[in-house]
């Protein structure tokens, strides 16, 4: 027996791997962009223009670029860069960040 | 007796239904990944699928309650006892709902994969189904934080005009 083959890492598919990485990254960009159009007026009297309210262009926003960012890893297999376990963590501590930044970026400002 | 239900009430208790249900739906796919086998596959899959179909039946009801009728009850709260219900509460749950979404997108996407013979995988579907329970909780919570606002700020109108 080869000592040198260790038991098998266990992976997740590219699709998998590629729409977690997505959300994450959409996660960190809705919270960024809820601060910046709060902090921006200008900014968020444009996104009012594209749909009628700064929120709906928000959230049009973010699932479309879930959607093109997931397709775009998938095909790329960026994600399978990370081992599932680290891509976990990444997803767990950008909900982290977004939850709590979002909640201390309104009870402050 | 006769019953005064505004399309604004079904639509805004609708939204809150469809976010709890999207929670337990969540709930749900954890406790059945906990003891994932071959034979509970297609149930996590379907709970999954559950999941994304509530929470974006939440975010249309709550979306278009938001657009439509929220602006004269945040003018209300931001006059009573309680602004913080808007300027912290509506603020966070607002953006937060975003995220609780996109988990809730992402879960059928997870639960494709062989739970049953995949730590990682299954690692994975525990963290998105708990972070969508965790977060659609919160956002509840919220909800009826902003609804006790508006509630503070009518008894304030009223014990102003019985004076």
């Amino acid at each position: 027996m080869d000592s040198a083959i260790g038991p098998e890492t266990p992976k997740v598919t590219a699709t998998t791997s590629g729409f977690v990485l997505a959300a994450a990254i959409v996660v960190l960009f809705n919270t960024t962009l809820a601060c910046a159009k709060d902090a921006y007026a200008p900014l968020k009297n444009f996104m009012k223009s594209i749909s009628g309210h700064d929120w709906t262009t928000q959230g049009l926003v973010d699932l479309l670029l879930f959607v093109a960012l997931g397709f775009l890893f998938m095909n790329r297999r960026v994600g399978e860069k990370l081992p599932p376990d680290r891509l976990t963590g990444v997803l767990i501590g950008a909900v982290a960040i977004a939850g709590f930044g979002l909640a201390l970026w309104y009870a402050l400002f | 007796m006769p019953w005064n239900i505004s399309s604004s009430d079904v639509i805004l208790l609708a939204h809150a239904t469809f976010g709890v249900a999207g929670s337990m739906a969540a709930l749900w796919v954890f406790v059945e990944a906990l003891n994932a086998q071959p034979a509970n596959a297609g149930r996590i899959r379907a709970a999954a699928l559950v999941t994304a179909v509530c929470i974006a039946a939440a975010w249309i009801c709550g979306g278009y309650w938001y657009v439509h009728f929220y602006p004269p009850e945040k003018a209300l709260i931001l006059k009573g006892p309680w602004p913080f219900a808007h300027n912290l509460f509506m603020e966070t749950k607002e953006h937060l709902f975003f995220v609780t979404a996109i988990l809730a997108a992402l879960l059928p996407i997870t639960t494709r994969e062989k739970l049953f013979s995949n730590s990682a995988a299954r690692k994975l579907v525990l963290s998105v189904a708990g972070l969508i329970a965790i977060t659609g909780l919160a956002v509840e919570g919220a909800g009826a934080i902003i609804d006790h606002g508006v509630k503070v700020a009518l008894l304030q109108n009223a014990s102003k005009g019985s004076r």
